[in-house]
């Protein structure tokens, strides 16, 4: 009994030992390594918000000048319940809003969208974040499989009129590819909503 | 320390006749879902090599402290502290494909293979066996994964080497290898997507007995050559 | 088909096929009356490659050719193939899904009797995963399409990609997709059904195997086990999806006449080799297909989920059959009380 007893005491002293050892060896990795993944996931989210944005449109820190909506507007925008919105200035001057949106109706989901918008209500650069539509048919709405998402850039509310905010195949000005409409149609209904809530609350916004 | 021809038999056995990926076959879940091309695949071959390598080395320089009872919870600690620091220098430092290779970075913690070198080779061996036999493990893990990511790639895309400028920055964009042009946009999803993964390193599996197979028909020619001369 | 044990003699594989054939034969007469000719161009197709690929295969195996080629179970893996494709889909569709139907699914898992997988089955998957643009693309039935297509260049179409005209303009949804993207794009499903003729070739082409399948089990090719719990699995689940919220849920009637489900209950799911032979493991392996059939179709990414149901349940078949072995004469059940 005495020598189990031992047993597991020295055990448990051996396991501690090990696992104080190993946890400093990671802490250390961690202390060494934190700056420089904080900087890289700081500037991979930021090279996605740049990439709506036309290039030397701006010149300050998208990241430190963002702010998250109330959860009324992140609704409106079609997200469950935050959102966050970008600005981008000029010389102190705010340019352009960069919103995140979604689009709730994809065929399999949410599609998550990234939208710029200029002060004066136009679209200048659209990105898909995060989908799960069908590979092959409904994602060449992503920027990598095909130029499909460059369509809004230019775009605003009054050029197309709003009427034809849609895909061309219900009528609209938006080329879709034939077989793969619910894809392309969520995300210009997304951008729609998007441009229509920057419209109605360009004050608070911009300002 | 240890002798070349002790070497070569752990050499052979690592990345030949007990290959990781098609005589094990452990840890399949990062080779299937991260051979959809060879940079991918390659990538985390190498990254759990190195795993294997500090791992198999570091098991083997404490198992005499280690009590028989608790060597697994001791061997999964070691591991997973090791599979940490490198996910956070490969986050640090080769961040692109860290964002691509995602969560089977720190999975390398799961894979069967290294605990299974550890508890199989590394607990009984000297320091510089146990990280050669890991090391090697992990290489004949990503020859499986550069084979099957090379024919998945060719099969789905018509590429071969298609994201090797997350390894090589923008620059190495260029040497992308197009046996399709890329004008064509030719495409076989099936061989991209999850399916393909399976029914590809099937395939390999079958190849390499195939291959053994074979070999082992002409050695008993030969052996039966050698009797009949001898008579 | 009949399942081992065979106490009485059993038919000639052979007189099964052509049964089975000739159970084709009132849906592929409706739907040549919906679509066109390209229905029989791709039969054609998916015949003529499935018999050059078995006849490789044989030959690379070192069988006969000649018995196993004309048993005719490769005809029948082909007609079921082909009647899954658009029928102006390209030549090369039927091509790809027929040889890969019979050489990867068939041959490579030992020919015929062994697979584990439904060959028409596997070869319709592989061309969804991977051409679902092209898989997805159905001409509207000749009923509505204005402008119509002539014979010729339906063939010219399916052969050279040529239309006189964009496909856009003689391209219609199918029943199933047109429901989805309905309401998705937040209309209600009777406005969805009134839709000018909507899906009346489809479901008159589901009545076509309905009927071909009710020839088939009056003849006793097949059973009432495997048809009847695919249907009840499929429509039973539907009828619960409908009754708790009928405005986003098709009918129960709606979701057993669209899609493949016809030809599944009665073609495909009674396939003898791919399904478990216990008459409980029948009935659970056909039911849990149905189901899983109506989750993907309606909540999957693929328009359609018979094919994916019946592949995922022919993995577990086996399994089933294990555990479903009726207990030995003279013999207790486990469990039970001695």
């Amino acid at each position: 009994m005495k020598a189990m007893f031992s047993n597991g005491a020295r055990d448990a002293g051996i396991l501690l030992v090990f696992t104080v050892a190993f946890t400093a060896l990671m802490a250390g990795a961690y202390l060494l390594t934190r700056d420089t993944v904080q900087r890289n996931e700081a500037e991979a989210r930021a090279s996605q918000i740049r990439a709506v944005l036309p290039a030397g449109s701006f010149d300050n820190d998208l990241l430190a000048d963002s702010r998250a909506l109330p959860k009324a507007d992140a609704v409106k925008l079609g997200a469950a319940d935050s959102s966050h919105v970008y600005l981008a200035k000029k010389s102190g001057q705010t340019v352009a809003a960069v919103l995140e949106a979604v689009a709730p109706d994809g065929y399999a989901g949410q599609i998550k969208l990234l939208v710029a918008v200029a002060r004066d209500g136009q679209a200048l650069g659209v990105r898909v974040v995060a989908h799960k539509e069908t590979p092959g048919l409904g994602d060449y709405i992503e920027a990598a499989k095909s130029d499909w998402i460059h369509q809004f850039d230019g775009k605003s509310l009054s050029a197309p009129p709003a009427e034809r905010w849609n895909v061309k195949k219900d009528g609209g000005a938006f080329d879709s590819t034939a077989g793969a409409t619910i894809s392309p149609r969520a995300v210009v209904r997304a951008v729609k909503t998007t441009l229509e809530y920057v419209n109605e609350n360009r004050q608070r916004i911009f300002e | 320390m240890i002798s070349k021809q002790e070497a070569n038999v752990i050499i052979q056995n690592s990345i030949w006749k007990q290959n990781a990926g098609v005589v094990q076959i452990l840890g399949m879940c990062p080779v299937l879902v991260m051979s959809s091309n060879i940079v991918n695949g390659v990538s985390l071959g190498l990254a759990t090599s190195l795993v294997m390598l500090i791992s198999g080395a570091a098991i083997a320089s404490m198992r005499q402290f280690v009590p028989n009872e608790i060597r697994t919870p001791i061997f999964i600690l070691i591991i997973a502290a090791l599979v940490t620091v490198v996910d956070l220098l490969m986050n640090s430092y080769m961040h692109g494909l860290y964002v691509v290779l995602g969560i089977f970075i720190p999975l390398i913690t799961t894979n069967c293979i290294v605990l299974a070198r550890a508890e199989a080779f590394a607990s009984k061996n000297g320091v510089a066996q146990s990280a050669l036999d890991g090391f090697f493990m992990g290489i004949g893990l990503t020859g499986v994964l550069a084979v099957l990511g090379a024919l998945r790639e060719l099969i789905g895309k018509g590429t071969l080497l298609s994201g090797i400028d997350l390894l090589f920055g923008p620059a190495a964009k260029s040497w992308v290898i197009y046996v399709v042009p890329a004008e064509q946009h030719y495409q076989f999803l099936l061989a991209i997507l999850p399916p393909g993964a399976f029914i590809g390193l099937g395939f390999l599996i079958a190849g390499k007995m195939a291959l053994d197979r074979r070999a082992e028909a002409r050695a008993r020619a030969q052996t039966a050559k050698a009797e009949i001369q001898a008579a | 088909m009949k399942t081992s044990p065979f106490v009485a003699q059993p038919m000639p594989l052979q007189t099964v096929m052509l049964k089975v054939v000739t159970a084709l034969v009132p849906g592929i007469l409706l739907a040549v009356w919906a679509f066109g000719i390209g229905v029989l161009v791709q039969i054609a197709l998916a015949v003529a490659v499935a018999l050059a690929t078995e006849a490789a295969c044989l030959k690379l195996r070192g069988y006969p050719v000649k018995p196993f080629l004309l048993d005719g179970s490769a005809v029948v893996t082909a007609c079921l193939l082909a009647l899954s494709i658009p029928p102006l889909g390209p030549w090369w569709l039927a091509v790809l899904g027929t040889a890969v139907a019979i050489g990867l699914a068939k041959h490579m898992y030992g020919g015929l009797g062994q697979n584990t997988f439904n060959p028409a089955m596997i070869g319709f998957a592989v061309l969804i995963v991977s051409f679902p643009a092209q898989m997805s693309r159905w001409a509207a039935p000749l009923a509505l399409a204005q402008p119509d297509l002539g014979a010729l260049a339906q063939i010219a179409y399916i052969f050279t990609g040529h239309l006189p005209l964009a496909f856009d303009a003689v391209a219609s949804a199918t029943p199933l997709d047109a429901v989805r993207t309905g309401l998705l794009q937040h209309l209600t499903l009777a406005d969805i059904f009134k839709a000018p003729l909507f899906g009346v070739a489809q479901q008159w082409i589901a009545a076509g195997y309905l009927v071909g399948g009710l020839y088939l089990w009056q003849q006793k090719v097949i059973r009432w086990r495997l048809p009847l719990a695919f249907l009840g699995g499929l429509g039973l689940t539907a009828l619960v999806f409908w009754l708790v919220d009928s405005e986003h849920y098709a009918s129960p009637l709606f979701h057993l006449f669209s899609g493949g489900a016809m030809l599944g209950a009665f073609f495909i799911i009674t396939d003898p080799v791919t399904a478990p032979t216990t008459p409980l493991g029948q009935l659970i392996f056909a039911a849990l297909a149905g189901l899983l059939a109506y989750l993907i179709r309606t909540l999957g990414g693929y328009p359609d989920g018979v094919a994916f149901a019946v592949l995922i349940l022919n993995i577990v078949g086996p399994f089933i059959d294990q555990y479903t072995q009726p207990a030995v004469f003279g013999r207790k059940k486990k469990g039970a009380k001695a």
